[in-house]
């Protein structure tokens, strides 16, 4: 394969993955707009699914301009494919959320895998002179200092799993779920 | 033509048939996407097994809620679990999507596989080989997540999967394990299961 190839390829696949990532992380959120009888957080998932709307559109345009030979088109099929798969994923993720959307009252068997019912939903925006700026989850402990658990990472259009090495930048926007207590700490450490 | 089973009325609680089905849904995009990356044709037939299971469960569950919906109230409530178990159907049937992309050869571009590997877990199925270290171990003895930073998501026994094993579940010769994590653990644990490697921790 020449190496403009071997570049557009890898170019393809980052679409892919952030397809992935977003339409796995849309289930998550999905079960916990559920759990948490949350709007914002149902919100967020039609957000996304919009998102992953445009994001699968660019990456079919991107896999179709690429001129690859015979033998290589097979493979791109299979990626299509997955593409198609994950869009799937994303829109039973926002049937999910509709539920919340539409007030149906949340049957208790919806809400056999939560973990406390008190918890709360809450979005914290970092400012610039956070002391999260710059740091990776493992390293800010939020869980520990603020009980509060980080379920996406909103960085501008998108949103991202958090992963232990995930690097937190300003203008982030932090969702996380915990009891109301531990916000006001979680606010205070991103926007001090 | 597919052979499709006829679903007959069980009395089984709707908490069991809606958990199963979302914890079966999600396992299924793992299983799925794994097969599709590294193109195991078995781990995709296993999943294309999972999704009429689904279906199966689908079903049921549908008419434990028919039965169980006494009134307009209880109707409304219901039909919020139906939508959900809807959604994870979809989710299993997504899965099956990327299974056929391997059982019907279609295949990813090993580059994508390369490039992937840098970014996913990894996932992994292997049978326990007669002379395994972990014959008759129970899942808690083998301290996956410490020594190796792995975790047994299923057991297939026979015909039977057991999804996200209890920390007592046995394991047995003939068993087969699908676990997920670190690349490295992974390997090492499937030398573990096929019995290459003899103890749990050098």
């Amino acid at each position: 394969m020449s190496e403009e190839n071997q570049k557009r390829f890898e170019e393809i696949v980052e679409r892919f993955v952030e397809l992935k990532d977003t339409s796995e992380l849309m289930i998550d959120l999905a079960y916990s707009s559920l759990l948490l009888n949350s709007r914002e957080l149902a919100e967020e998932v039609q957000r996304l699914e919009e998102y992953v709307d445009g994001l699968h559109t660019d990456f079919e345009l991107l896999v179709l301009e690429s001129a690859f030979k015979k033998e290589e088109a097979k493979g791109l099929l299979g990626l299509i494919r997955l593409g198609v798969a994950t869009e799937k994923i994303a829109d039973a993720a926002a049937q999910i959320s509709e539920v919340v959307l539409r007030g149906i009252e949340p049957h208790p068997v919806l809400k056999l895998t939560i973990r406390e019912a008190e918890e709360t939903v809450a979005y914290a925006p970092i400012a610039n002179d956070s002391p999260l700026v710059g740091k990776t989850l493992k390293e800010v402990r939020i869980p520990e200092e603020t009980g509060m658990w980080i379920l996406a990472i909103r960085r501008r259009d998108k949103c991202i799993r958090p992963k232990p090495d995930s690097k937190i930048e300003a203008g982030d926007i932090l969702i996380a779920s915990g009891y109301s207590g531990g916000l006001e700490s979680l606010r205070k450490l991103a926007s001090p | 033509m597919p052979h499709f089973e006829k679903v007959k009325y069980k009395p089984v609680p709707v908490r069991d048939l809606f958990l199963e089905m979302k914890n079966l849904s999600e396992l299924m995009i793992d299983l799925a996407y794994s097969a599709a990356l590294f193109n195991d044709r078995e781990l995709a037939e296993d999943v294309l097994e999972l999704e009429k299971r689904v279906d199966t469960l689908g079903y049921l569950l549908e008419m434990t809620i028919m039965i169980a919906a006494r009134d307009a109230h209880d109707a409304e409530a219901l039909t919020g679990v139906s939508t959900v178990a809807s959604a994870a159907d979809k989710i299993s049937d997504a899965a099956a999507d990327i299974a056929v992309i391997v059982t019907r050869n279609i295949g990813v571009h090993p580059i994508v596989t390369e490039i992937f590997e840098k970014v996913e877990e990894r996932l992994m199925q292997a049978k326990v080989n007669t002379g395994s270290a972990i014959i008759g171990k129970q899942v808690h003895e083998l301290n996956l997540a410490a020594n190796m930073g792995v975790d047994i998501i299923a057991i297939r026994r026979d015909k039977d999967w057991i999804i996200d094993p209890k920390e007592t579940e046995q394991i047995r010769d003939g068993d087969v394990l699908i676990a997920r994590g670190v690349q490295v653990g992974i390997e090492e644990f499937k030398e573990l299961v096929e019995g290459r490697r003899l103890k749990l921790e050098d």
